[in-house]
């Protein structure tokens, strides 16, 4: 009898950290609610995307109609599907910060290859593929030669920039063929996106490979524990290959929508999208210390920062600010995943909870 | 009982939520007198001791130290004069000897470190507990693991400690460390200190204790002087049923040579060759550092083995290679559980099925009824206690962990198994059903290579024991001929 009590403890301290998902037996009084979205980052920030919308939707008539609401998706399109191999890195214990410097240097070079006379499909292929050799260079550094993700990303993101800026001598390639430029600039359904439809498919097909495959369960192991993993018979390096490889080529299919939104690709094309990349994914309640994590989370963050930066447009507030606020999202995602963290850590070294 | 009392519980209670920790306990410890705590895990033993260092606060009761109430911090606690030595090191290998003796009790004088002072009083706390004659600059980390327990004794004594607790001293100490460290107790003992003494191993409380005291379920249940027990009813006072024998065992037949080893080198491990049977417990003996671990992990392919070679069933494996050994059906099971063996934020079910994602995936697809078939069965199977598969192992028990490892262990085509220490820290009743799933992996047909800090228990479980020393095997005992003491001084001298 008391073994079974304890291990309910035990339980209970489990569900609250999948957001309490299952049922409690706790009396529903208000703060108990708000306290049980609160203790999951994702339930937390969708509550939080969900109160904003409510608030903005009333400041301002503009928000809720259809032609923002499509600007909002678009914008947030290029973050999303970069976002999406990106949960995949962080999910690993890494970090991607060259996704962007990715995206302006595939841009870039598709772009000019397709201004050389090369037909749209082989400038989106080659896009991809440049994309992927980002990814793939992050991805050997780091599996391969061990070095530290942080550093390896932050000079192959140097070093894209460079490049894009020499390929191009500083200048922007303009003129590009419809077949191009239609993915990140093309609408259907009367304004629909396409841009937003591909980012759909990105996500779904993330989510597919993240929760359904042996892939993706190896994905959270080696983030959870990566030397018990190794012990355990996956290999180690080939997963962590593979996520940076994954998020090269999103960064390649963030670098097409890149490309058709603007309908040139720019030499700074890209610049920044990384920080923006790793803050929906932070505040959408995946860990930077690896193991947890999930796509539910970057949509919803990505969403967060889309919402928030194009309401703060709406209400004339200086852009200076908008990136002040951006910023302190992070820094409150960021505390709150450490809190929370050392909650579980404190809960699992209770004595109580660790009987038999 | 003529001493005096130095740390006196009186009714204590403390719960957490749906548990009762500490129910009413009652204690006293005094002046030169060393008190053995047993129980199981979940007894009550480590709330104790969080209480009486401070680190949690008692929900009721009184504790009193030399007649004042315990203060309600650790830094107080330890400044009335009782200190508590941890299951796991607490010191900073990068800093110096003197620094870490001193460490947070540095002599000093309108703010500035005196270091002459410093020097005499670290010296003088390093040669109570017998560590003489070394530069006091050097840094830690040039200490043995056991010279670094002794400092973090030496480190209590600095801060005038009279009440020491021992929280599992010796779990991480070779064997002929842990009568050393018998023997600096027995001293301070001899010095007035009082000493609690916590331990999983049952024969060094009989070796060092004056009275033992068994708490089960968060209550103290019986306390007498040592001599007053016998070892079954220490057990059954902490069980509180029978265990009918402390090892089972079953006749199994011998069976076709499933792994061989041919002079193999790798890291730790000097031109080893060996060989073992389907069906055959085989136990690996040595001291720390003699190379069991370094053996198991270069047979696993966790490390780079320089040449030789392993067969499994004549098919050679591999070198180096995790990936290719788990296929031919080795398979390793670490000694350190949370670093190496486990997910501890991660479920039941996800630990598992880590690494075995070929038996639950059809086209690439995970089918999550699989999963959590196969989750289900190895919970049910291995005993392990928990309310579902989806719990967070780092909310289980150390024997419950140790279970969900010998699961997954068991599955996905193993049919070599090597267990490193796999009762390591873990409680008494489940161990016995961890015995009990090695026998059933070896009734079988696999050939399970064994490993234990605990001697007798490799020699009660194996068929066959070899010895190693300094990296290679220095001999091979059958069944027939196990003598503990032969055993032991092959492993130590040859």
């Amino acid at each position: 009898m008391r073994t079974a009590t304890k291990l309910k403890d035990a339980e209970l301290a489990n569900i609250d950290r999948q957001g309490g998902s299952a049922a409690r037996e706790e009396r529903l009084t208000l703060g108990a609610l708000v306290g049980r979205l609160f203790s999951n980052t994702t339930s937390a920030i969708t509550v939080v995307l969900f109160l904003i919308c409510v608030v903005l939707s009333q400041l301002s008539p503009g928000f809720l109609t259809s032609r923002n609401v499509y600007a909002v998706l678009a914008q947030s399109a290029v973050v999303g599907v970069a976002a999406v191999g990106g949960t995949f890195v962080i999910i690993t214990g890494g970090i991607d910060l060259s996704v962007g410097a990715a995206i302006g240097f595939s841009a870039m070079l598709g772009a000019l290859s397709v201004q050389h006379g090369y037909g749209a499909m082989s400038g989106i292929f080659l896009t991809l593929l440049i994309g992927m050799g980002v990814g793939a260079i992050n991805g050997l550094s780091v599996a391969a030669l061990r070095l530290t993700p942080f550093i390896v990303t932050l000079a192959t993101m140097g070093m894209a920039q460079g490049l894009t800026l020499q390929a191009a001598a500083g200048q922007s390639v303009y003129n590009l063929p419809p077949a191009l430029t239609i993915f990140g600039g093309g609408r259907i359904f009367g304004g629909l996106p396409i841009s937003v439809i591909v980012t759909v498919i990105v996500f779904v097909l993330g989510e597919i490979l993240l929760k359904r495959t042996a892939f993706g369960k190896s994905v959270y192991a080696v983030g959870g524990n990566r030397e018990a993993s190794r012990l355990a018979g996956i290999d180690v390096n080939r997963v962590t290959f593979l996520v940076y490889l994954l998020a090269g080529l999103c960064a390649g299919i963030a670098a097409i929508l890149t490309v058709g939104r603007v309908g040139a690709a720019t030499p700074t094309g890209g610049a920044g999208v990384e920080l923006r990349v790793i803050a929906a994914i932070v505040i959408g309640g995946t860990s930077l210390f690896g193991g947890k994590g999930s796509l539910w989370g970057t949509l919803v963050g990505v969403l967060l920062i889309g919402v928030i930066n194009n309401g703060l447009t709406l209400l004339n507030v200086d852009p200076f600010l908008v990136q002040f606020m951006q910023s302190a999202l992070i820094f409150i995602a960021v505390l709150f995943d450490a809190l929370n963290t050392r909650r579980i850590a404190g809960r699992r070294l209770n004595p109580g909870r660790t009987a038999s | 009982m003529s001493e005096p009392a130095l740390v006196e519980l009186r009714n204590v209670c403390k719960r957490y939520p749906g548990v009762v920790a500490l129910d009413d306990v009652t204690l006293t410890l005094r002046a030169g007198t060393v008190t053995a705590l047993a129980g199981e895990n979940g007894a009550g033993k480590s709330t104790l001791i969080k209480v009486l260092s401070g680190a949690v606060r008692a929900d009721s009761g009184e504790v009193r130290v030399a007649g004042t109430p315990l203060p309600s911090n650790p830094g107080d606690v330890i400044r009335a004069g009782v200190s508590t030595i941890y299951q796991e090191l607490t010191d900073v290998p990068e800093m110096s000897v003197l620094d870490n003796v001193l460490l947070a009790r540095h002599e000093r004088r309108l703010g500035f470190l005196r270091g002459k002072d410093n020097r005499r009083l670290a010296a003088a706390a390093l040669a109570r507990v017998g560590l003489q004659g070394f530069d006091l600059r050097r840094p830690l980390s040039s200490l043995s693991p056991a010279q670094r327990q002794l400092l973090e004794i030496a480190r209590c004594l600095a801060r005038d400690a009279r009440v020491l607790i021992f929280d599992e001293p010796t779990s991480s100490l070779p064997e002929a460390d842990v009568e050393a460290l018998m023997g600096i107790i027995r001293q301070l003992r001899g010095e007035g200190l009082a000493i609690l003494y916590v331990s999983h191993h049952l024969e060094e409380l009989f070796a060092i204790a004056d009275d033992i005291v068994v708490m089960r379920d968060g209550a103290v249940v019986a306390a007498r002087p040592a001599r007053e027990w016998t070892h079954p009813d220490l057990v059954r006072a902490m069980l509180a049923k029978d265990l009918k024998n402390a090892y089972p065992w079953a006749d199994r037949p011998e069976g076709p040579i499933l792994l061989e080893v041919r002079n193999l080198v790798a890291p730790g491990v000097r031109s080893t060759s060996f060989a073992a049977r389907s069906g055959e417990i085989v136990g690996l003996v040595g001291l720390d550092g003699a190379g069991r671990t370094e053996l198991l992990k270069a047979i696993a392919g966790a490390t780079h083995p320089s040449s030789g070679s392993i067969l499994v069933e004549g098919e050679p494996v591999r070198l180096g290679s995790i990936v290719n050994a788990r296929r031919l059906g080795i398979v390793y099971a670490p000694e350190d559980r949370k670093a190496e063996g486990l997910i501890l934020d991660a479920s039941i079910r996800d630990n598992v099925v880590l690494g075995l994602y070929s038996l639950i995936t059809r086209a690439g697809l995970v089918l999550s009824g699989k999963l959590a078939a196969l989750a289900k069965a190895a919970v049910q199977e291995y005993g392990v206690k928990a309310e579902s598969i989806r719990q967070t192992v780092g909310t289980l028990s150390g024997g419950n962990q140790q279970k969900v490892i010998l699961a997954r262990a068991a599955r996905g085509g193993s049919r070599v198994i090597m267990l490193d220490d796999p009762t390591r820290g873990v409680d008494v009743g489940a161990k016995f059903s961890i015995y009990e799933q090695v026998l059933q992996l070896a009734l079988r047909g696999a050939a399970v290579l064994l490993t234990s800090s605990d001697t007798d228990e490799v020699l009660a479980m194996s068929d066959r024991v070899y010895v190693l020393r300094a990296g290679r095997i220095v001999s091979e005992v059958v069944r027939a001929q196990f003598n503990r003491e032969r055993i032991l001084t092959a492993a130590s001298l040859g």
